[in-house]
């Protein structure tokens, strides 16, 4: 179950305080590009969700530095600036994180195909997730079309976001991270 | 002196906190469903803080998007150009129309002696921010309360009605768009002067209830805000009708909800008629039904 919690691993420390922001500030970036409205038709209703990709690939290499307390006040942050109903992204990532956390030892060290198929069945698991979870806030059976474009996209664009957080961990945090 | 937690007490609070988070997160859900009102100031608060943040991340993607809109101008003006000579020509047929239909006009209400619409004020205002995900239809736009918005006012673009503000900050606004599943419209079929109302589901065509004679709606129908309810005035375009899903019709808005740039917020001097959300304990009665006009209240 989801809500067990699986230890932290204890990972070579980090000291620059730069490098120690970075999984938080770059899942803050992701929540903010995710609300930017880009003037792409069906755009708002189809954007990936970046803040998932964030969560994913920190939590796989850097659980430490990606506080649950964090997670949560972003997640609140994110409803709270989007208008949708409020602990409906915290509740999202959270379960997100404890997931991946949970089996995080079969992803670490793997080749990128491993970590995308990993990401793909998080993906779908937390946007049917979601979709089930606004049913049932709004009492109404939303169209499941949307959701499934919007998990495909958000699977396929997996790896650009993975290659960006990794250079940046790299740059920042060298062999550390 | 620092204090370190032992690696106990550490681990303790590693395991404890997220499940405790987790259960925090599924409480405010409900909380949240329970008294829609409880989270608005708080709303309100967030988006003002972050509205400079965003309008300035929001700016080069105006620049950009112009920056197409230029490349994509260019390419097509031969095309451009042939379409709008055609196009010139028959607006100057209807000019003519519009110019004798105005002194007829002038001429007849100063017969009647019809007092003259209120003057409206505008503020156009920039959107700075979506929500992601297509749960909720909402956009941000750069304007508040400083600009002399007030909850209630109809936002529109050139094409028509794109949504009415529901929640005002001082310097950010929420529009709720006229898709967006608590959206509820007072309008008319302008052929046949049906009323209805414009129900939001979130899908891109929002649905026609109420309507008296539902067998009277026609595809390509012309829909316009009623005016009923005193929220909008009557007579703003609002879309045609796209499709007929049996007694539900469904209609396809003027604007380009999902390509918004920049919207104007109109004061029609209206927005009285939106009353304030109410708190749980202010509320008079469960079962009082609301008025249409109320029901779009708050997300």
């Amino acid at each position: 179950m989801a809500l067990q919690v699986s230890r932290i691993p204890s990972l070579p420390p980090v000291n620059s305080g730069l490098a120690r922001m970075l999984p938080m500030a770059t899942t803050v970036l992701a929540a903010v590009i995710a609300i930017l409205p880009l003037r792409v038709p069906g755009y708002a209703v189809l954007t990936p969700a970046f803040t998932l990709m964030a969560v994913y690939h920190w939590t796989i290499y850097r659980p430490d530095l990606l506080p649950p307390v964090g997670l949560f006040g972003l997640g609140l942050a994110q409803d709270l600036l989007a208008g949708a109903p409020v602990g409906v992204s915290a509740l999202t990532l959270l379960l997100a994180r404890a997931a991946v956390l949970r089996y995080r030892r079969h992803f670490i060290n793997r080749t990128f195909p491993f970590v995308w198929t990993g990401f793909t069945l998080l993906g779908a698991a937390a946007m049917l997730g979601l979709w089930a979870l606004h049913c049932v806030i709004d009492l109404s059976l939303f169209d499941l079309r949307n959701t499934v474009f919007r998990t495909v996209l958000t699977i396929a664009m997996f790896p650009a976001a993975s290659f960006v957080l990794g250079r940046t961990q790299r740059a920042l945090m060298g062999a550390a991270g | 002196m620092v204090l370190r937690p032992s690696a106990q007490i550490r681990a303790t609070i590693q395991r404890t906190v997220p499940p405790l988070l987790v259960l925090l997160a599924a409480a405010i859900i409900v909380l949240g469903k329970a008294d829609q009102a409880i989270f608005v100031s708080l709303r309100t608060t967030v988006t003002d803080d972050a509205a400079p943040a965003l309008d300035a991340l929001s700016r080069p993607i105006g620049a950009v998007a112009a920056l197409f809109d230029r490349v994509r101008g260019i390419v097509a003006m031969y095309q451009d150009n042939l379409r709008l000579e055609r196009e010139n020509e028959r607006l100057l047929q209807w000019q003519q129309t519009a110019l004798k239909l105005s002194a007829d006009n002038r001429e007849l209400r100063s017969l009647l002696k019809v007092v003259p619409e209120t003057v409206v004020s505008y503020v156009t205002a920039r959107v700075i921010a979506n929500s992601a995900g297509g749960y909720v239809r909402t956009v941000m736009v750069n304007a508040g309360t400083d600009q002399g918005l007030a909850r209630g006012q109809a936002a529109i673009t050139g094409a028509g009605l794109a949504g009415r503000l529901t929640e005002v900050g001082s310097r950010a606004g929420r529009v709720l768009l006229i898709t967006d599943l608590n959206s509820r419209i007072p309008v008319v079929i302008e052929r046949s002067h049906v009323n209805a109302v414009l129900a939001g589901d979130n899908s891109e065509r929002p649905r026609l209830l109420y309507a008296r004679a539902a067998d009277a709606i026609k595809i390509g129908d012309r829909i316009v805000t009623s005016g009923e309810g005193g929220v909008f005035p009557p007579g703003l375009a609002v879309g045609v009708v796209a499709a007929l899903d049996g007694h539900e019709p469904r209609v396809e808005p003027y604007v380009e909800l999902s390509q918004l740039g920049s919207v104007l917020i109109v004061d029609y001097g209206l927005s009285g008629a939106l009353p304030q959300p109410l708190t749980a304990a202010k509320r008079p009665s469960r079962h009082k039904k609301p008025a249409i006009a109320d029901e779009a209240s708050v997300r």
